[in-house]
């Protein structure tokens, strides 16, 4: 193959500035929530499992009580197209001991969002100043490419319906507009959930465990850093992930796996440089692959295909 | 012609060897035959029950959950078939800027493969996403979420398969309008001064898409982190999935002539398919050595031993890759039709494996929820794919797209005198208004 001098330096050009931008990609970053993130803390230890948060939720976000296992009570199987907020019962398995546990399970607001960095359109966004995650249907097509993506499986969706919605907890954000906190955190009985700050919380919880050596497992907070760190945290007596919370470490989040797609793409300067660069090359094949076609047109009387 | 016998012999060698000089449509074999109805059947059934899923929605039509929200529409059809049908921009890249002027001949083969495969899978995006009537914000630039390997997918599949594609279709139609449509003819004198104008612009296109959009699709899978194996799971996977994509669909060219020349009797290249079966040994032997390096790498080597039937299922993919690479070094498996076309044949079914495994068998949500097809799913799936090959028998039996040597263009003329005594497809030598030219 016979490269001209500008075509070698054409490729040198797009290969070294594809080599940096991949470069600068490898450096990673730790996501921050907002300021004036807010939070849940759940504590698990003080839950007693009365689903207040359960009914308190459904009627804050006016949606009808899933009757479809049990018509005479209000009792869903997991988060479904009903339920945004879940209270699950963690028993030890016949043989082992151990205490049992209840979990709160909604959506965890990541600092950064799986759903978030999935979807193609900003659906689901995260809130700048508060940092709620929440769906906008204007702009979802429906792909589910968010509840591929999220390690919770939070979004759920509507599966037998036309006009299906995704579903999930968007921390009550009418309820806090008005200054209100959330339902869930309204209503407990117990106290075991409360609204927030996320730094407050935050320190609220590494106070209790501090007060309290050994009685939270592993002496830590679930979503300090957690998949890059979650505004819903939990404190637990039980190990996380037999409440069913994923194993994630602090450097498990979105941006180190897809902000080199968004380096690459930054406004298209890659992608129309390569395509410069085969252009380069295909004007200068297209005469010579042309001029035979046409010799061979005039020996054989056939008309060129193109 | 002289009496030296040694020159004569070699005359007389040069007789016996095929080149595929033109593209020369399929004559004098009906196209409505059992298999042709039996697909249509296929089709139509596919086409009904689609129906049923946008009335009853997608629990009803689909085995998806909500622990497992990607079916066989997106992960088989579109994921792994579109595979099949990237021949076109490593051919055509081999061809055009690394100048290997045989594989001319096979673009426009490779073309309608890509562009059927690609349309189909347009579709089954279109029966698989729920709330299809928002696909309006593809061109609302502030909403684009330029990270989401889903946004890149889902602009630049269509716009690929529309135009660049679509317009690198419409030569052998036009041809076809051109020889049997008189009244069009001139129209087809006019576009064609037009197209050459702009075909460098469009080709550069239909190979710059592809790289970003095969690459995407391997990025879908880079989101869910630790649910994929080890095994499959790198950030290298965009470029393994392109890389794959580029070999695959090779393969499924060489294989998609062989099975279409052996059918209609048409006789075989043997120079071309050294030609594109150097391509595919060249594209895959560094692909194997990346992948395993890659692992190796990772500190996974273990797991290509220790993991079980995912084990099983790793070594088949690179094996049923490798090996018959690895044969086809040798002239004599090249020249065996059987050989040459059962090694392309598990080149793509190890390479549709290698795509298809971290959407699935590698797939391992945290929720541990299973997932099989429902038959609805299925059939539909099937359907896409009845089409797929429906209207490549039209194509190819109607247009000009199946490389041959010349003598069957001029017996495609004789066929076609006897019904159409007007038409004209040799001796346009001196005509200079049908001479195009690039100086135009």
């Amino acid at each position: 193959m016979s490269l001209s001098r500008r075509q070698l330096l054409k490729m040198g050009v797009v290969g070294g500035a594809s080599a940096a931008l991949t470069g600068a990609a490898m450096a990673e970053e730790k996501p921050v929530a907002p300021r004036d993130a807010v939070a849940m803390l759940y504590d698990a230890t003080l839950c007693v499992g009365c689903k207040s948060c359960v009914v308190a939720c459904a009627n804050a976000n006016g949606l009808s009580p899933d009757t479809r296992l049990d018509p005479l009570h209000q009792a869903p199987a997991d988060l479904n197209s009903f339920t945004k907020n879940i209270i699950k019962l963690y028993t030890p398995a016949p043989g082992e001991s151990g205490p049992y546990s209840f979990v709160k399970r909604q959506c965890m607001h990541c600092v950064d969002p799986f759903c978030a960095a999935a979807c193609p359109f900003h659906a689901l966004s995260k809130d700048k100043v508060t940092g709620v995650v929440s769906w906008d249907s204007d702009k979802c097509i429906g792909c589910r490419y968010c509840q591929l993506a999220c390690p919770f499986e939070t979004p759920k969706f509507d599966w037998d319906a036309f006009n299906a919605k995704i579903i999930k907890c968007e921390f009550c954000k009418e309820r806090l507009a008005r200054g209100q906190e959330p339902a869930c955190t309204y209503v407990c009985p117990k106290k075991a959930v409360i609204y927030g700050r996320r730094d407050l919380l935050l320190r609220e919880a590494h106070h209790r465990v501090e007060k309290s050596p050994g009685k939270y497992f592993d002496n830590r907070v679930y979503g300090e850093v957690e998949g890059g760190g979650t505004q819903v945290l939990y404190l637990s007596a039980v190990s996380f992930d037999k409440l069913g919370l994923p194993n994630l470490s602090a450097d498990e989040h979105p941006s180190r796996w897809l902000r080199w797609q968004e380096r690459v793409m930054k406004g298209f300067i890659l992608p129309i440089g390569i395509y410069g660069v085969i252009v380069g090359f295909l004007k200068q094949n297209f005469r010579e692959h042309d001029d035979e076609m046409n010799d061979e047109h005039k020996k054989t009387g056939l008309l060129p295909q193109i | 012609m002289t009496t030296d016998n040694r020159q004569l012999t070699t005359v007389q060698s040069d007789l016996s060897v095929v080149r595929w000089q033109r593209g020369v449509p399929i004559f004098g074999v009906p196209i409505v035959t059992r298999n042709f109805l039996f697909l249509t059947g296929l089709a139509i059934v596919g086409y009904i029950l689609i129906v049923y899923r946008q009335i009853f929605g997608l629990g009803a039509a689909t085995g998806l959950s909500d622990g497992y929200p990607w079916g066989i529409w997106k992960t088989f059809n579109v994921m792994t078939l579109t595979a099949l049908g990237s021949g076109s921009f490593p051919i055509g890249i081999a061809a055009w800027i690394f100048h290997k002027r045989k594989l001319h001949a096979v673009m426009r083969v490779t073309l309608l493969i890509s562009f059927l495969i690609y349309f189909t899978g347009l579709l089954a995006i279109a029966v698989d996403v729920s709330r299809p009537w928002n696909v309006y914000n593809l061109l609302s630039v502030f909403r684009w979420n330029t990270m989401s390997p889903m946004w890149e997918v889902l602009w630049c599949m269509p716009l690929y398969c529309l135009f660049p594609l679509f317009l690198e279709n419409t030569p052998p139609v036009l041809e076809q309008w051109f020889y049997f449509f008189p009244p069009i003819r001139g129209l087809v004198v006019w576009l064609i001064p037009v197209i050459r104008k702009t075909y460098p612009f469009v080709v550069a296109l239909a190979y710059t898409l592809p790289i970003l959009h095969q690459s995407a699709l391997g990025g879908l899978m880079l989101l869910v982190g630790n649910q994929v194996y080890p095994l499959w799971q790198t950030p290298l996977l965009p470029l393994l999935y392109v890389w794959a994509a580029a070999f695959i669909g090779v393969a499924t060219t060489i294989g998609a002539l062989m099975l279409c020349c052996l059918a209609w009797k048409r006789p075989l290249d043997q120079s071309i398919l050294d030609e594109l079966v150097q391509l595919m040994s060249a594209l895959i032997l560094p692909w194997v050595a990346v992948r395993i390096i890659d692992i190796v790498l990772r500190g996974k080597f273990l797991l290509m031993f220790n993991s079980g039937f995912r084990s099983y299922l790793f070594w088949a993919e690179i094996l049923l890759v490798l090996v018959p690479v690895l044969f086809l070094r040798q002239k004599k498996y090249r020249e065996s039709h059987y050989h040459l076309f059962s090694s392309c044949v598990f080149i793509v079914l190890g390479g549709m494996a290698y795509r298809f495994d971290p959407t699935t068998f590698a797939y391992r949500p945290w929720s541990l929820t299973y997932y099989t097809p429902s038959v609805i799913e299925i059939l539909i799936s099937l359907g896409f794919i009845s089409t797929c090959i429906i209207l490549f028998l039209l194509a190819v039996k109607r247009l000009p797209i199946l490389p041959a040597p010349v003598e069957q263009w001029y017996d495609l003329e004789n066929y076609y005198k006897r019904i159409y005594p007007y038409i004209q497809m040799s001796g346009y030598g001196d005509k200079d208004q049908y001479r195009p030219s690039y100086a135009d």
